[in-house]
């Protein structure tokens, strides 16, 4: 691998022990994957560490392997060295996903790090795990990381522009920074970017490289899709659909209302790319600023017929039904009793938030469910800025940021819990996962924030009409109003 | 990871493929196949005990401790690869190798990190050609050089 006079400097130690260090380690990985040289890097998207100062007590070993997602012991020969410090002096800014608490309300009740459900159970986030976050954390602020903990620091933190590398262990970041930034990022490993954050730089490989990030195939979306998609759960399963259609290729994406899609739209869909997809590109045509032409989205390399496929309605329900049914909730259809609703994986952006208060607003949720809103930092205080928080809190829901509920030790959650969701990430992930029993349900905000006042899910009008068979469909539309006036039913 | 080389094989028919080291070492261990793309994060195979979590997956339910793990590329989480990591090095859960017919550069990363070997790009299919239970055997000296795989079969 061809390194610059800095790079070599570093490789040397001539920029101190971490910097060294750091380099070996990418060094080796940048041969594994036959990588020719090395980029400078604009962002680096990382995890903070549960800095143990006994990992291998046994007791504590235990909790670790409740809690450690795997990261942690990675830090400790940085943090034992005395110069670390992350290359944000030139040029790289750091920082991590969330994790499992909010750290000003540790102990505070009916959040995910500690909260009750009568008649299921309750759970508490541990007292030492907890203190070892916090170390993390704090080591982590001191070496020059900026505490975001947050999936989509590309929002609001570091804007990377087309040009530019970065390296994001999240995965719905480096799509993001792909498809629509139009900079360049793997889904990098988290051993990675916890070395590439102290070096600033890393091997150039994969979705770096423009072969790399070529369609293979087109999907084009159909007419009555674009025309209808309304809800958040709608674009998580048209990314799910497109990424199915291409069988884990990069492809070329037609015909998307690019004039409806919101951030958080557009972040929902994207979030497909897992886990959907292997490699974090989407060439969403008229968004991706590499790709003008879809001449330009197949690198200069498209076959005179490529292979082309159509998501139709029939797919999105087709979608929303297996989703529904890899770890189904009990209970009748249409009053299905739900435990937790949550809105926010990857990180719900700021219309996500308001979309839940306008729904919420003067309403309660009813007792013993719990409403939860997870969102980044900058989003949390506007949220409160701006009055979304209040009318969230009021409601009885909950609005918190630094966390994930996935990444505490949802294992050991009280069992049986009905969790109903916008996420497409958390419901493919977590089917199986979780404390025994967990069940899933995959809907719309609106369907959610009833459910959350309800007690019980029940599937929108909306849902009812789309489910029908196509021609069954169509002919209701002659003796039945529309559902909602707002948006044609049928193009 | 020499001395597990020591085990003595069960008799059997051998097969031996070649492929590309990814991850340097050698192991030597029983294999347990994935049919389906297969993710080390631990949502998917459990930090704390080795077990596959994932409804619908094969082998649902049963650990890869000690195992030669096989699948066809990666699916999931990036966390896949500190949670490998997690599995071989701290919960001591995890498996002895993986090969992969094309393997993800996370699974890559931590496949280094963990210190076992990893293999893709073989001459023959691994995912027909080696069936779970068979003994695998992976000489891995460099990576990004080659690496062979002994695959003696399982006794009837």
């Amino acid at each position: 691998m061809k390194l610059t006079k800095f790079q070599q400097e570093m490789l040397d130690g001539k920029h101190g022990e971490a910097k060294k260090f750091c380099m070996d380690k990418l060094t080796d990985f940048g041969e594994a994957v036959e990588a020719k040289e090395m980029v400078d890097l604009s962002l680096v998207l990382c995890g903070c560490p549960i800095y143990s100062k006994n990992p291998r007590d046994p007791k504590t070993l235990e909790k670790l392997n409740a809690y450690d997602i795997g990261h942690s012991r990675l830090y400790d020969p940085i943090f034992a060295m005395k110069d670390a410090h992350v290359a944000d002096e030139t040029g790289t800014v750091c920082g991590g996903d969330p994790y499992f608490v909010q750290f000003d309300k540790v102990n505070e009740t009916g959040y995910p790090w500690n909260f009750e459900i009568p008649g299921k159970g309750s759970f508490k986030v541990d007292n030492e795990m907890f203190q070892g976050l916090k170390a993390g954390y704090d080591k982590q602020m001191e070496h020059g990381w900026l505490p975001w903990s947050s999936c989509n620091p590309y929002l609001n933190t570091r804007i990377p522009k087309m040009g530019e590398y970065c390296a994001s262990s999240e995965s719905s970041a480096a799509c993001y920074i792909n498809t629509v930034l139009g900079a360049r990022s793997n889904r990098e490993s988290p051993v990675n970017t916890t070395y590439a954050a102290y070096t600033g730089c890393m091997p150039k490989y994969g979705t770096h490289l423009d072969e790399n990030r070529a369609a293979k195939c087109i999907v084009e979306i159909d007419d009555e899709v674009r025309d209808n998609l309304k809800g958040m759960a709608d674009w998580g399963a048209l990314g799910a659909c497109i990424a199915n259609k291409a069988e884990n290729r990069i492809m070329a994406v037609l015909n998307l209302p690019i004039t409806k899609m919101s951030a958080g739209a557009t972040k929902n869909l994207i979030s497909c790319a897992s886990p959907g997809m292997n490699d974090p590109m989407l060439h969403l045509m008229g968004i991706t600023p590499e790709s003008p032409t879809l001449e330009a989205a197949f690198k200069g390399k498209m076959p005179k017929n490529p292979e082309r496929f159509k998501v139709t309605m029939e797919d999105i329900t087709e979608m929303y039904r297996y989703l529904n049914s890899l770890a189904p909730a009990p209970g009748p259809d249409g009053a299905k009793p739900v435990d937790v609703v949550i809105i926010g994986c990857p990180h719900a952006t700021l219309d996500e938030v308001r979309e839940v208060a306008r729904l919420v607003k003067g309403r309660k949720v009813k007792p013993g469910v719990l409403l939860w809103v997870q969102t980044d930092t900058p989003t949390y205080f506007m949220a409160h800025h701006y009055g979304d928080a209040k009318i969230i809190e009021d409601a009885g829901g909950k609005i918190y940021h630094q966390t994930c509920m996935a990444f505490n030790p949802f294992r050991h959650y009280p069992k049986n819990l009905t969790v109903a969701t916008s996420s497409f990430k958390y419901v493919k992930l977590c089917a199986g996962f979780g404390a025994e029993g967990t069940t899933w349900i995959y809907a719309n905000p609106v369907a959610l924030v009833d459910a959350a006042v309800n007690g019980v899910f029940k599937p929108t009008a909306r849902w009812d009409y789309w489910s029908q068979p196509k021609e069954k469909r169509l002919a209701s539309e002659s003796v039945q109003p529309l559902y909602d006036g707002s948006l044609p039913m049928v193009s | 990871m020499a001395q597990t080389l020591t085990v003595e094989a069960p008799k059997g028919e051998k097969v031996v493929l070649t492929g590309i080291a990814r991850s340097k070492g050698k192991a030597a261990g029983e294999a347990m196949v994935f049919s389906h793309r297969f993710g080390w994060a631990f949502n998917h195979v459990g930090n704390e005990d080795g077990k596959i979590l994932t409804a619908g997956w094969d082998h649902h339910g049963e650990s890869v401790e000690g195992k030669i793990v096989v699948y066809p590329t990666v699916t999931g989480s990036t966390s896949g690869a500190i949670s490998l990591y997690y599995k071989v090095k701290q919960s001591k859960h995890g498996p002895k190798a993986i090969i992969c017919r094309e393997i993800f550069p996370f699974d890559i990363s931590g496949a280094i990190a963990a210190e076992i070997p990893a293999v893709d790009k073989c001459d023959q299919d691994p995912i027909t050609t080696i069936k779970t239970g068979d003994w695998v055997e992976i000489d891995a000296p460099k990576a990004g050089q080659k690496a062979t795989v002994t695959i003696t079969r399982k006794a009837e």
